[in-house]
């Protein structure tokens, strides 16, 4: 009898949706990016979960969580990057002031 | 039924803190709860028999991306003004999307039927992990290098104070 994978499928669904309303919702840039970073973990419990339960000898699911780990600390880096350049600039950090851009 | 407390128990913390960091006024407290957040997640990763991925998370994420959300949060933090509201104006139908999502999703996951270890074997350890990671997938393991070798120099120039002029 092997882990029932409904319960962490359904755990990784909730953090979605919760990092979706995050993302969607907040004004503060660095919230938003820590919005992104949940949706990212979400990703990666459902892909560690398949790794378990599917194929627990092969890791390929383990070894795409990595991956994800990385690129996600890459994006988080570039992205505050941004936040500061910009926020040195505009002199505001919510994101719906940085509106230089808009007709 | 030990391992079901204990799942059902990270899954709650996991869910609070998310909640903590998408609805907290401050943005530190909100940083904090994302870090409880991570920890909770490495929990869940040691229940699912991933010790490399639980450590690495907590290496690479709760040390290294949370310090580094800290530090921003740190930087911007006398312009960050406490008192303005910190959920736009969209946030109704923000909630209605992430509710609508999260129950077509829950409601696909609980009829499908999800077939059980279908290739048994051991499961998977460090060194079959590193194995994998340089013969299988080599080739996305100097992309990410280059990846990231590209995002460091790339927010350093981004981020860099502009000289004065002379």
């Amino acid at each position: 009898m092997g882990i029932p994978i409904e319960r962490f499928l359904v755990l990784s669904v909730i953090l979605l949706c919760i990092g979706c309303y995050g993302l969607l919702a907040r004004r503060n840039a660095i919230g938003i990016l820590m919005s992104i970073e949940v949706l990212l973990n979400a990703v990666n419990i459902n892909l560690v979960a398949f790794s378990r339960t599917v194929s627990p000898s092969e890791g390929t699911g383990q070894i795409f969580a990595l991956f994800v780990i990385g690129m996600a600390a890459a994006a988080a880096v570039v992205g505050l990057a941004l936040v500061l350049a910009i926020s040195r600039h505009l002199k505001t950090v919510n994101l719906d002031e940085m509106n230089l851009l808009k007709w | 039924m030990l391992a079901d407390a204990v799942f059902y128990l990270l899954a709650a913390l996991i869910i609070v803190a998310a909640l903590g960091v998408v609805a907290l006024r401050n943005i530190f407290h909100a940083a904090l709860a994302f870090g409880l957040m991570l920890v909770g997640i490495a929990g869940l990763y040691l229940v699912l028999s991933a010790e490399f991925i639980a450590v690495t998370q907590l290496l690479i994420y709760v040390g290294a991306i949370m310090t580094l959300i800290l530090f921003a949060v740190m930087l911007t933090q006398r312009i960050a003004d406490p008192s303005v509201p910190h959920l736009n104006e969209q946030r109704g139908p923000a909630a209605l999307i992430a509710v609508g999502l999260g129950v077509l999703l829950i409601t696909v996951i609980l009829q499908t039927p999800w077939s059980r270890v279908s290739r048994p074997g051991p499961l998977v350890g460090v060194t079959e992990l590193g194995r994998q990671l340089l013969t299988t997938y080599v080739l996305p393991f100097e992309v990410i290098s280059i990846a990231l070798v590209a995002a460091l120099v790339g927010a350093m120039v981004i981020a860099k104070r502009e000289q004065s002029t002379r």
